[in-house]
């Protein structure tokens, strides 16, 4: 289960890359079909998580998993419980 | 019926069309490569605007609009694509460019082969990160680029997902973008090339978008999703304008 401030910072990178409005963030949503984003768009996406978390996710395999935005905040949430100092970067309000 | 008609129109004036330039182009092929794309995509441009102004018009009235102020940069045609006629269409433009095919299309007897001779690009067998030199490299020759960022027809008003690539390429070789309309054609052909009684096309040049316009936009997506925008707003224009005339 992803904890607020993650959800927060997730929800920031697609206010600001996308600029999405905050009500079409709803976690179900798919990234593809619902938000329209395509492949190129998850490079934009992966760019910004590796910005906010100060990690490079190059190799991460889970990220071809992803299809809605709750895999993404669950991702996220999984990355911050194997590397906890990068629970740090991630500002709680 | 009217498919069969439309398609011996079109077959026709391609032959005579292919006749009368069979000289030009059997030199046109013997030249260095570069040159020779050029006087190709010379011929296929006078070849579409033969298909849409000889062809086609006993079956439809095409008409276009032009509201991108006379734009001579080179940069990225960005079309909506509600149906295969869209490939010929798009000679309305008169400029020279090539267009970013989708595999099958160059698979095609005579046009493929054609195709691929213009400098057309399959998007299918073309390296991602080889676009940038190439569509330089055009645009160093004062050659534009044709796209249908939705990537396949959509054969109805509607008006599939853009997708980004196109725009992040803008965005990389600070090009300009001129989004284009084509509305009417949805069933002219339809997605299985049948064609349907169609009274009017219209075609419509948008004002260019160009790079200082975008440069403080923060992704592909975001572009995509404005040049999607204007063109879906053009296109609602259109189609009231067509049904308009239809029901007059």
């Amino acid at each position: 289960m992803a904890t607020e401030s993650t959800i927060r910072m997730v929800n920031q990178i697609f206010i600001e890359k996308f600029e999405l409005e905050p009500s079409a963030l709803i976690p179900e949503k798919q990234l593809f079909k619902d938000l329209e984003l395509d492949s190129l768009d998850i490079v934009d996406l992966v760019s910004g998580l590796q910005h906010n978390l100060g990690i490079s996710l190059r190799e991460n395999k889970e990220l071809l998993q992803i299809r809605t935005l709750q895999d993404v905040y669950e991702l996220v949430e999984k990355i911050l419980t194997e590397h906890p100092e990068l629970k740090d970067k991630i500002p709680q309000k | 019926m009217l498919t069969f008609l439309v398609f011996t129109s079109v077959f026709l004036c391609i032959a005579v069309y292919v006749l009368a330039a069979v000289l030009p182009y059997a030199v046109i092929l013997l030249l260095p490569r570069r040159l020779s794309a050029h006087w190709m995509r010379f011929l296929a441009l006078n070849m579409g605007r033969v298909v849409i102004y000889v062809a086609l018009r006993p079956f439809v009235r095409i008409r276009h609009e032009d509201h991108s102020g006379g734009g001579r940069q080179p940069g990225f045609y960005i079309f909506n694509h509600r149906a295969g006629s869209d490939a010929f269409l798009v000679a309305t433009l008169g400029r020279e460019g090539i267009q970013l095919v989708n595999g099958w299309p160059m698979r095609l007897p005579f046009f493929g082969f054609n195709a691929r001779r213009c400098g057309y690009l399959d998007t299918t067998q073309t390296p991602l990160e080889a676009y940038p030199a190439l569509i330089g490299d055009l645009f160093q020759q004062g050659v534009s680029v044709v796209a249908f960022p939705e990537g396949t027809r959509s054969g109805s008003r509607r008006m599939n997902p853009f997708h980004s690539g196109i725009f992040k390429l803008a965005m990389v070789l600070k090009a300009p973008i001129y989004p284009c309309c084509i509305a009417g054609n949805e069933r002219f052909p339809d997605r299985r090339f049948r064609f349907h009684r169609t009274r009017e096309i219209r075609i419509s040049f948008l004002p260019p978008i160009m790079p200082e316009a975008y440069a403080d936009i923060p992704s592909a997506y975001v572009l995509k999703k404005r040049v999607q925008a204007r063109i879906a707003e053009e296109a609602a224009r259109l189609d009231g304008l067509i049904d308009r005339h239809a029901s007059v």
